[in-house]
């Protein structure tokens, strides 16, 4: 199995807890012989790396002032379909999946969806509304309406808890059925990851 | 060979018209189809027209365009290309591949470059303005954004065509390009739609905006600051002195307040009128009533609306910068006046409409050259010679 995971954050850019979690995802994946490239944003570190094992592919913004995080993360998923991309034809076109970690590169998956029909895991850490509790500002809206694209387009979405399990239901109608809860914590969170996988792709 | 495939990606087509690009959208794609090409148009919604339907023989796509509140206009613009490459990634799968991208301006320039890395195909612009030229320098940070965009689009491009020399020169300077990247595509104008204006109704049409004895100067643009809106109203009083004139004023923009209380300070309300926003059938009878139509623009990549004049055989008084410039030669096809100048725009106003047999060989020329050298038939040929040789060129690449 071929999966790209897609984060905003990996090291050794650490910003929040995400790029611990998915370095240790990537790291599994590989020992359990999935072909993993993870596809990042680093500033001035571009370009395709291996590390034992996890391919990386890391690109930086063409655009290079901007006026918020909003426009800055529009701008930078072009990079990430390139690279996606990239990766996609190298590889004779067997992509059977890929895992997008919070709302930040939904828009590259989403592309990558409708033109090469590879399907997408949206994997929720963290969600704008409880970031930005109560705010309801344009510059919010915005980012909940790419959180909403992703549930709307992925083919599962996985959340960490069973209370996140309910909040996604609750503020973007996400079908529960289509929610997997994986714990970082359990025993078999590497097992049900792969799991999780192999429902989208259906066993390749 | 098969018909080349080609995807125009525009913000505005028609009846979305926004600026000059829908109208450049719409009759390019039309007249590509005539001559051999498939042309699919995947652009914005608007309001009562359909999301698919075939116009002129142009399959036209009308995408979900964003319509949460957005943080202001640049961020809106990233937001609504979201949509636009999803929605455009799905027809050229439906189609069964695109051949070339064609993409018009930074509006659509992260669909644009998105697209063409997902799918491997070239990607064409044009560069129809640039936000350094509009702008007279970058001066804020969206204002950067924007021009990096612009820079990021068009090192992405294939090609870069551009509608006038000037443009040509402006954009290679603009974004460091190299030579060979840029191609020079005149803009085009439809002439036929100012001949099948019946002149007998007309008078009764014109008493709308002036009286009998007054000329009618007429300014068509949006009222920003580039358009040089401004100049004319400062060259009223020195043209009022010498001839009745009525200045009507169409269009809309963020100067407008300001205009208005600028006419009203100088006491001329009588003599100007601000008529708005027209839809496209008053419009054209407009520029047929018109004894002059000035274009006193500070910054034109090219200047349609010049054309548009003397396609509706209107005597123009143009500033001689950037496109206008070449479009218009002094005292044959127009009069040229110093841009940003209201004396030299007074003194060409005043010329044209004292001295009815100049005016009468520039109405006459002016046509001439505008059904020769903008003729849209021409332009698409023009235009598919560059698709043909980006094809040639990239089925020579390792992406073919």
């Amino acid at each position: 199995m071929h999966v790209l995971i897609f984060s905003w954050e990996y090291p050794p850019r650490i910003v929040g807890k995400l790029a611990t979690y998915v370095h240790e995802l990537a790291t599994q994946l590989s020992r359990h012989k999935i072909s993993v490239h993870v596809i990042t944003y680093h500033e001035f570190m571009t370009g395709v790396n291996e590390d034992s094992g996890i391919k990386t592919v890391r690109v930086t913004n063409p655009v290079r002032t901007h006026t918020g995080v909003l426009t800055w993360v529009l701008t930078l998923n072009q990079e990430v379909e390139r690279a996606a991309a990239n990766v996609y034809y190298e590889k004779n076109r067997k992509i059977d999946l890929i895992d997008v970690h919070d709302w930040h590169f939904i828009p590259a998956a989403v592309t990558l969806k409708a033109a090469l029909n590879v399907p997408f895991i949206y994997s929720v850490e963290s969600l704008e509304d409880h970031r930005s509790h109560f705010a309801n500002q344009p510059f919010n809206m915005a980012i909940k309406s790419i959180e909403w694209l992703g549930m709307y387009e992925a083919a599962l979405i996985t959340v960490k808890s069973d209370w996140m399990k309910e909040e996604a239901a609750r503020l973007y109608n996400a079908p529960k059925q289509k929610i997997a809860v994986i714990s970082p914590e359990s025993p078999s969170w590497i097992a049900n990851i792969l799991n999780t996988y192999t429902r989208v792709t259906g066993g390749a | 060979m098969r018909a080349p495939r080609i995807m125009m990606l525009t913000w505005e087509f028609p009846p979305r018209v926004i600026g000059g690009i829908s109208p450049h959208v719409y009759f390019l794609s039309k007249s590509l189809s005539k001559n051999g090409a498939e042309v699919y148009v995947v652009t914005c919604d608007f309001p009562g027209a359909p999301s698919h339907e075939i116009v002129d023989g142009v399959k036209v796509y009308r995408i979900d365009s964003y319509k949460n509140p957005s943080p202001d206009f640049a961020s809106w613009v990233y937001l609504m290309n979201i949509n636009m490459q999803k929605e455009a990634a799905h027809l050229a799968n439906e189609l069964g591949g695109i051949d070339v991208f064609h993409a018009h301006d930074w509006l659509v320039a992260t669909a644009g470059i998105g697209l063409k890395h997902v799918f491997r195909k070239p990607l064409i612009v044009t560069m129809h303005s640039t936000e350094i030229g509009r702008r007279d320098g970058l001066h804020t940070a969206t204002e950067h954004m924007i021009h990096e965009t612009e820079a990021w689009l068009t090192y992405e491009a294939w090609k870069v065509i551009c509608c006038s020399n000037y443009m040509t020169s402006h954009v290679r300077w603009a974004f460091g390009l190299p030579n060979d990247k840029l191609v020079m595509v005149p803009n085009g104008v439809n002439t036929e739609m100012y001949d099948k204006i019946n002149q007998s109704g007309l008078s009764e049409f014109r008493r709308k905006y002036a009286l009998p004895e007054e000329k009618i100067v007429l300014f068509v643009g949006r009222l920003v600051y580039e358009k040089g809106v401004h100049v004319l109203v400062n060259a009223i009083p020195r043209i009022i002195d010498k001839v009745n004139a009525k200045f009507v004023i169409v269009g809309n923009g963020y100067m407008k307040d300001q205009l208005l209380s600028i006419v009203k300070s100088m006491g001329l309300e009588h003599k100007v009128l601000f008529a708005g926003f027209l839809d496209e059938a008053d419009l054209v009878k407009l520029q047929k009533c018109a004894d002059v139509s000035v274009v006193p623009s500070l910054f034109e990549p090219f200047g349609i609306v010049a054309l548009e004049a003397m396609a509706a055989q209107s005597p123009v008084v143009v500033s001689d910068t950037g496109g206008l410039s070449e479009i218009v030669d002094h005292d044959l096809t127009g009069v040229k006046v110093y841009p940003n100048n209201p004396d030299s725009l007074a003194w060409g106003i005043t010329r044209v409409l004292l001295d009815s047999n100049y005016s009468t060989s520039l109405r006459i020329n002016a046509y001439k050259k505008v059904r020769e050298k903008y003729n849209w038939d021409r332009i698409a040929v023009e235009t598919m010679k560059v698709y043909e040789e980006v094809i040639a060129q990239y089925s020579k690449s390792f992406w073919a």
